[in-house]
């Protein structure tokens, strides 16, 4: 029997792509082709690439290949040939192995217990732990595993024909010209369902009795275990593809969708997916998800667009997590750091409680402006409203202090279905909404689809660069039947609340004059049936391209109202793809160009005496918030979880001080400048006092230094005093490294110059159990008080304050009575005296 | 004996002041007389005048930080220690001005 042996060439091993450049060779003989990885004993069928993937070959390991048949001698001559030409230069680099996680810089207070996190881009902040649900996967209802197995013969029948109206699939989807990282992945796919061994093992299991469906489950726990067993990440990682393909396939053989029953969450969870289309993320139990983790990269899928408006704490771009955590096993997410921590330690657990307990306090401060107008010190009111897609989020979004609804986008209604809404089913839709709202407006936006947004009894033509064709009203013309039953149910809802009708896409008059014509239509019809409606409905344009912008005068002839689509405007006017991770770092939102077209419109709008709102994705940014105010607008229309600390916000800010703020950004000529003009932006006239009782914590129980500190500067986020935690922390441990603040005597004095903090402020925390501080008497610390101070801002009367502070603390009268102080009344009244502050309120 | 200081500290915020406040009462209480400039966040306090220099027996500089102006000191008997010493011992630090 001829035999080939070669030690492996590949740096990275025998993965799939040189795996099928080898099976590929194969196939060229009759031959029965084994290949044997000497180091294990280990061999598998060189015809399928699973098998031989699973022998986890890696670089310099002997192998051998032997070959029996009628054509062996030959085959072994070419595979000689092969393995000693081809296969050193078959595989192309494959990214370096992600083995630390060292991107992303741990929290002082989880460095020490987290060895293992994750990291992706956050697209909706919060913490969320739970257990790990990956949805998508190979889960087959036991229900159909259970099922009986017909006859053989019937069974083998029914598993080619699934197999093959799956490879058809696979086969359209390539045709179709994806991108590249899709096709590279339908390529993997197709290798699979191609697979001898697999084809092999599930007729092995039929004729054994199996059902199709059993074997192919089989099978594929079978390999996917062969997988994940692999030293290589990356073939443990090729494990789901072989998982999702199974699930296709016994897809196929049940004849339909398979629920998945993993969206029926019963306890606190971490739904762990590649990605999730609307529906899937609709089933989910909400109260049950605490946490959502995307493969998928981008923040404007709808999924996205939903989790981000129920608040539901989101990462996206996560590299393969489904590989990296354990299903049924726990995670925390951290979406405000951006990663995931599968399998977190008890420390690691301690850690996120304290975070999460200072998120709540925040939620429960920030409450208090829910319920009123934001209104600035100097009396501008800017109303803030919720950007929603669903029914099922108003009332999140007015819980949340929403003042209306800014953008109610109709889309979701009509994708992810076979058949377009008939009127009725949307106009209960529209009359619920307007009955939520109790008297606030709803922006309704008629259907925006097209381009990233395909709806498939549509039909529309695939596009070369869809964001440039056929979307938004451009659309309607040719679905005029569609386009008349929303603007029924639209006109017929109006009656029963205020509703506003918003057009997207808007690029001429002569656009917006035809909607209005079918409006002026449907209004007839509505008229002779006898059917209801507001005749002085509101009907305005959505500002996402520039010839609009341009073109207001104009618009307002016939547009009652417009409303700045940032996140298209943007991409249109910078010539930026928005999904293209290559180039969405050039658009920014605080570019010197975009502020002043975004000056222009209002300045416009305001001329054509029309009302101006923003929706998009610069609204969300607490950073931009002054701009915006700076701009005058009417309206902002956020994610419902954003509202109430934008209110809370604005009634910190003055119009006048904003208006500045922003001429002045109007002036830059970089948005680098910009930038820092915005992070120095701090209001002049808000004198704001160093201390308050919110800042003093008593019988803390933080155990470490890194706790009192995270402590510390959580009750100043908690009091609105930073919006960057983090930074100030990293500020405080920056110095502390220079040497410990622990000054002797159980005192400490941790603190910084930095302007993560937006007020000078002093913060006191009284220890219950004392804490090493590396002090430099030896002792432990009982109490620490903290002194943050601004970078750009070191006020005379302020730093007057802090080093009367600090030689008060070398008296021990003083420390004596701040270590018998009872409670945080006490600490307030000793420090107030001491320190000559201002006379303060004490309650 | 007559003694002027200066204290420095990297932020500028805390241990300046502490050790001034350190080397102020310890060395009234031993019987000294002693001026402290501290040159912190806020600039150069309590700036020490060139006629108390020529007066002091003797110069000290409790810092972590280049001292500025230390062209003042040109001449005179310096002692040089780390704020952290000043701050914890500051009877220690005094007794090493009469040598």
């Amino acid at each position: 029997m001829p035999e080939v042996e070669f030690q492996c060439p590949l740096p990275n091993g025998l993965h799939a792509r040189p795996a099928s450049t080898l099976a590929e060779r194969v196939a060229r003989f009759g031959s029965a082709v084994e290949l044997t990885n000497q180091r294990s004993g280990a061999c598998a069928n060189a015809r399928s690439v699973l098998e031989m993937v699973a022998l986890g070959v890696k670089l310099g390991d002997r192998c051998r290949l032997s070959f029996a048949g009628a054509d062996a001698d030959e085959a072994a001559r070419s595979l000689r040939t092969f393995v000693d030409e081809e296969l050193p230069v078959c595989d192309e680099a494959l990214p370096a192995e992600n083995t630390t996680s060292a991107a992303c810089e741990l929290p002082r207070g989880l460095r020490a217990s987290c060895s293992r996190w994750y990291t992706g881009t956050v697209v909706c902040p919060g913490i969320g732990e739970g257990r790990v649900v990956v949805v998508g996967g190979a889960r087959v209802p036991p229900a159909l595993l259970a099922l009986p197995a017909v006859a053989a013969a019937q069974e083998r029948e029914r598993f080619a024909s699934a197999t093959a109206s799956v490879r058809a699939a696979l086969e359209t989807r390539l045709a179709s010209r994806p991108a590249a990282v899709e096709e590279g992945i339908l390529h993997a796919h197709l290798s699979i369902v191609r697979d001898v061994g697999m084809t092999q093992r599930v007729a092995a299991g039929i004729a054994a009795g199996r059902s199709a469906i059993q074997a192919v489950a089989e099978s594929s726990s079978h390999f996917a275990d062969l997988m994940r067993g692999a030293e290589s990440a990356y073939v443990r990682e090729r494990a789901i593809d072989i998982e999702d393909i199974a699930f296709q396939i016994i897809e196929a053989l049940h004849g339909s969708r398979l629920r998945s029953p993993q969206l029926d969450l019963a306890e606190d969870s971490v739904v762990v997916a590649e990605s999730l289309t609307p529906r899937q993320f609709l089933a989910l139990e909400k109260q049950f998800l605490k946490a959502l983790v995307l493969e998928h990269t981008g923040g404007t899928s709808h999924a996205v667009i939903l989790a981000r408006s129920f608040g539901i704490p989101t990462l996206t771009g996560v590299a393969d997590v489904r590989a990296h955590v354990t299903d049924g096993g726990g995670a925390v997410v951290d979406a405000h750091l951006g990663i995931v921590i599968p399998d977190p330690a008890a420390a690691v657990r301690r850690f996120y409680a304290r975070e999460q307990q200072t998120l709540r306090r925040r939620e429960e401060r920030l409450a208090r402006f829910t319920g009123l107008p934001a209104r600035t010190r100097d009396a501008q009111v800017l109303e803030v409203a919720a950007n929603v897609a669903t029914l099922e989020e108003l009332g999140p979004a007015f819980a949340s202090g929403a003042d209306g609804i800014g953008l109610f986008r109709t889309e979701m209604l009509f994708m992810d279905r076979e058949a377009p809404p008939s009127e009725e089913e949307q106009f209960a839709i529209y009359l619920q909404a307007a009955r939520a709202a109790q008297g606030r407006t709803v922006i309704v936006r008629t259907f925006d689809v097209g381009g990233d947004k395909p709806v498939p009894y549509l039909d529309l033509a695939a596009e070369k660069n869809p964001f440039l064709g056929r979307r938004g009203v451009r659309v309607y013309p040719g679905q005029a039947q569609l386009f008349r039953t929303q603007l029924r149910a639209i006109l017929r809802a109006s009656a029963f609340g205020v509703i506003w009708m918003m057009v997207p896409m808007v690029n001429s008059l002569e656009e917006l004059r035809w909607v209005k014509a079918r409006i002026a239509e449907a209004r007839a019809e509505l008229d002779a049936s006898g059917r209801r409606y507001d005749p002085a409905l509101r009907v305005g344009v959505m500002l996402e391209i520039p010839s609009a912008v341009f073109g207001i005068c104009d618009l307002a002839s016939e547009a009652d109202f417009f409303s700045i689509g940032t996140n298209d405007l943007l991409q249109y006017f910078m010539a930026v793809d928005r999904e293209d991770a290559g180039v969405a770092g050039l658009a920014s939102a605080r570019h010197p160009s975009f502020l002043r077209l975004l000056s222009k419109i209002v300045a416009d709008a305001r001329a054509a005496g029309r009302w101006v709102g923003m929706c998009g994705e610069m609204t969300r940014s607490p950073r931009n918030l002054p701009l915006l105010v700076g701009l005058g607008l009417d309206e902002i229309s956020t994610a419902a979880p954003e509202i109430p600390g934008q209110k809370a916000a604005i009634a910190n800010l003055s119009f006048a001080a904003c208006r500045e703020l922003l001429e002045r950004a109007l002036a830059c000529g970089t948005t680098a400048q910009v930038e820092e003009l915005v992070a120095h932006f701090r209001e002049q006239g808000a004198a704001q006092n160093l201390l308050e009782s919110e800042f003093v914590c008593m019988d803390s129980d933080s155990r470490s230094k890194e706790e009192a500190i995270q402590e510390l500067v959580s009750a100043l986020y908690v009091a609105g005093r930073t919006e960057q935690p983090r930074a100030l922390e990293d500020a405080i441990w920056a110095r502390e490294a220079v040497y410990s603040t622990g000054l002797g005597f159980g005192f400490a004095i941790p603190h910084c110059k930095s302007d993560a903090v937006c007020a000078n402020s002093i913060a006191v925390l009284r220890l219950a159990q004392p804490i090493e501080w590396g002090s430099m008497d030896g002792e432990p610390v009982r109490c620490v008080i903290l002194l943050a101070m601004r970078a750009s801002d070191q006020e005379g009367a302020h730093m007057k304050v802090f080093s009367r502070l600090a030689r008060r603390l070398m008296h021990e009268e003083f420390r004596e009575r701040m270590l018998a102080a009872r409670d945080r009344g006490d600490v307030l009244s000793c420090l107030t005296q001491e320190l000559e502050l201002p006379p303060h309120r004490i309650g | 004996m007559k003694i002027v200081a200066v204290t420095a500290c990297p932020t500028g915020i805390a241990h300046t002041y502490m050790a001034a406040e350190q080397l102020e009462k310890s060395a009234r209480a031993a019987g000294h007389q002693i001026k402290v400039e501290t040159q912190g966040a806020m600039g150069i306090e309590n700036e020490l005048e060139a006629k108390e220099i020529a007066e002091a027996d003797v110069v000290l500089l409790a810092v972590d930080i280049e001292v500025e102006q230390r062209e003042r000191f040109e001449g005179k008997r310096i002692v040089e220690v780390r704020v952290a010493e000043a701050i914890k011992n500051p009877k220690a630090v005094l007794e090493r001005l009469h040598a």
